[in-house]
């Protein structure tokens, strides 16, 4: 069946789960609320006494694996760069039997940085965003805490699986997608069990997160039900899925992180609703073009992509319409985190220059991916040749720093401590950012050179390009000196931060209810809200209704 | 235990006071490191050095690029995350 087929069934399936979760499944709702409690607590036996299962720790300890993956992601990406100009950089290892090489290490650098920083940061802060707006508390902390340890185990083996794919036989990639898929649906069931116990109504950006999980399992159903996934056009989408689920997720997480770091109420529901609904219906185009790594994953035959014009067109076209959802969550973030002026808010705050920024890039890398998915479904090729430096560029100038920055402002509450050093913060994020930026930008320059070659057919050696991929890679070294100054400063501020106080634990919440004062401002800027009127009560959260009494010298 | 005696014992364990001029040490131990190597040099110019000679070549065509400097760097970066994490478990 064609890529238009595959696309209605997904839409049909995930309006039909939104709707179940909404509404609940008639008279089994209690029954399989109380079943699935159990069989993410007690029927896990002895293991699940390993853990703590205190308030926010399981948040805690999601988002700490992945600040901690940040670097193996950056160092193997770093690695990968590296041996693009020099591919006997690494041959030493060859004595332990391990023989590197930049492609296989490129590749296992996104799936780290993909599956180990990003998904365990955007799983982390949901754990807290999800219980957090729906005035509840997570479903199960133990078993989420519990979960974290399985999927750091599942993303080591997909690093060794992408570079050695085979041991005794074995294809080693599916194993981790089994662990990966285990844990994906103990989160999803315990997220569901949360949704379910909430006491008011969620906004958005929980819902955002709730479906870009279930999505995973829900795109693959689809592909399957469909009969696409033993074909090119099916794997090349199943790869675009794994983009919706991500984009999705680090809408929520970035719209609730830009709202809470800001102090300011979301600038629009509206558009916040045309970016879920828009990234369901379109395809994204972030993620490698090609359906290999999905195949790979599933552990079936890699198919030849040949599109029917059909496809071609229905293809073009969703992926074009992708960028009104990404607009739409840029704009929406970039106004949240500005309130009335033009100045960011609250520019110290955890988290804020990281969430600025990937606001700032999604646009123009989105036009970029557009282009080079555009060139690629149409079997034009031109622009293919870039397609890995742009994959980069849009993880680690979008994606990693959205999810980090999410992740960081709310770090302290779930964890009861402050970032050791707002300086160290900022350094990493300079690093980080500017390492990631020049460096990938340079690599794409050497891109840009080698392609002009092959289309003027030179044979000799591109001396030039290979010298500017020196210096793209010695640049993205930035990222991961900025990803070990992160590191130190969250281990050390849970051990010796600043003490999240209570007043600020209570804060904001500045999404449902506009007028919560979290800082101190001015009459000027509550005048300036869009609602905002000479009568507007003004009620800071720490105050109290108990009557005054003359003070005791 | 009284406090004053708890207080003396924390100072034996992590020695609070270093004195002012310990770096004196620091410096004398490699000025003389770097004054023995000359000397070697200039009394047995033919002889490698012991115990170092036959531990060089071990790395023999491992450092032959300068990724692993930056390796090296990401290493230094590692250990101090693992040094911050057990130093800060079991501080007082």
């Amino acid at each position: 069946m064609g890529l238009i087929t595959a696309m209605v069934t997904f839409w049909l399936i995930t309006l039909v789960v939104f709707i179940l979760v909404n509404r609940g499944i008639w008279v089994f709702t209690d029954v399989s609320k109380s079943m699935s409690l159990f069989m993410l607590e007690k029927a896990l036996g002895p293991p699940i006494d390993f853990v703590d299962g205190k308030k926010g720790s399981a948040s805690t300890t999601w988002i700490l694996q992945g600040t901690l993956w940040i670097i193996p992601a950056s160092l193997v990406t770093f690695c990968g760069l590296w041996l693009s100009h020099d591919p006997q950089a690494l041959h030493s290892l060859t004595a332990w039997g391990l023989n590197p090489v930049s492609t296989s290490l490129t590749t296992s650098g996104i799936l780290i940085a993909v599956y180990g920083s990003m998904g365990m940061l955007l799983i982390g802060s949901s754990m807290h965003i999800v219980p957090e707006l729906g005035a509840t508390s997570l479903a199960t902390e133990k078993n989420a805490t519990l979960m974290s340890f399985v999927w750091t185990l599942a993303v080591i083996v997909m690093f060794v699986g992408a570079n050695k794919p085979e041991i005794a036989g074995i294809s080693v990639m599916p194993i981790a997608t089994i662990l990966t898929n285990l844990v994906l649906l103990a989160v999803i069931v315990n997220m569901l069990l949360t949704a379910a116990s909430r006491t008011r109504k969620m906004p958005l950006p929980a819902w955002m997160m709730i479906i870009g999980m279930i999505s995973a399992p829900i795109s693959i159903l689809s592909l399957a039900l469909t009969g696409s996934l033993d074909s090119g056009s099916g794997q090349w989408l199943a790869t675009r899925f794994s983009g919706t689920t991500f984009f999705l997720m680090v809408s929520g997480a970035i719209l609730y992180g830009s709202s809470r770091g800001s102090g300011n109420p979301l600038w629009s529901r509206s558009l916040a609703a045309v970016t879920m609904a828009g990234a369901i219906i379109s395809i994204n185009p972030a993620g490698l073009i090609e359906g290999d790594i999905a195949s790979d994953f599933l552990g079936i035959e890699t198919a030849t992509f040949e599109p029917t014009r059909n496809d071609i067109v229905a293809g073009s076209f969703l992926l074009a319409l992708s960028l009104i959802p990404i607009i739409a969550l840029s704009a929406n973030v970039l106004a949240t985190m500005r309130g009335d002026d033009v100045f960011m808010e609250n520019p110290d705050s955890p988290g804020m220059p990281e969430i600025n920024l990937a606001a700032f890039m999604a646009v123009p890398v989105a036009i970029g991916g557009l282009f080079v998915h555009t060139d690629y479904i149409t079997g034009t090729n031109e622009l293919t040749g870039i397609h890995t430096s742009l994959v980069l560029l849009g993880l680690w100038v979008v994606f990693i720093p959205a999810s980090l920055g999410a992740a960081l402002s709310i770090f302290p509450e779930v964890s009861g401590r402050n970032m050791l050093s707002i300086n160290r913060s900022r350094w990493a994020f300079w690093l980080m950012a500017g390492g990631a930026f020049s460096g990938l930008v340079f690599t794409m320059m050497a891109d840009f050179s080698d392609m002009a070659l092959i289309e003027a057919a030179v044979e000799e050696e591109n001396s030039t390009a290979n010298r500017v991929r020196v210096l793209g890679s010695v640049l993205f070294y930035g990222t991961v000196i900025g990803s070990v100054y992160h590191s130190l400063n969250m281990i050390s501020g849970t051990f010796r931060g600043a003490l999240a106080s209570e007043e600020q634990n209570i804060s904001s919440t500045s999404i449902s209810s506009p007028y919560m004062l979290t800082k101190e401002t001015t009459v000027r800027k509550i005048l300036a809200q869009r609602e905002g009127k000479l009568d507007t009560v003004v009620v800071p959260e720490s105050s109290t209704e108990l009557p005054g009494s003359a003070t005791e010298i | 235990m009284s406090d004053e005696e708890s207080t003396l014992i924390g100072e034996f364990l992590q020695g609070e006071g270093e004195p002012s001029s310990s770096w004196v040490m620091l410096v004398m131990g490699f000025v003389s490191t770097i004054v023995f190597l000359v000397l070697y040099g200039i009394l047995f110019p033919s002889s490698d050095l012991p115990v170092i000679s036959s531990v060089l070549p071990v790395f023999d065509g491992v450092f032959d690029s300068g990724i692993w400097f930056f390796i090296l760097g990401a290493m230094i970066g590692i250990f101090a995350i693992l040094g911050t994490m057990l130093t800060e478990a079991t501080s007082e």
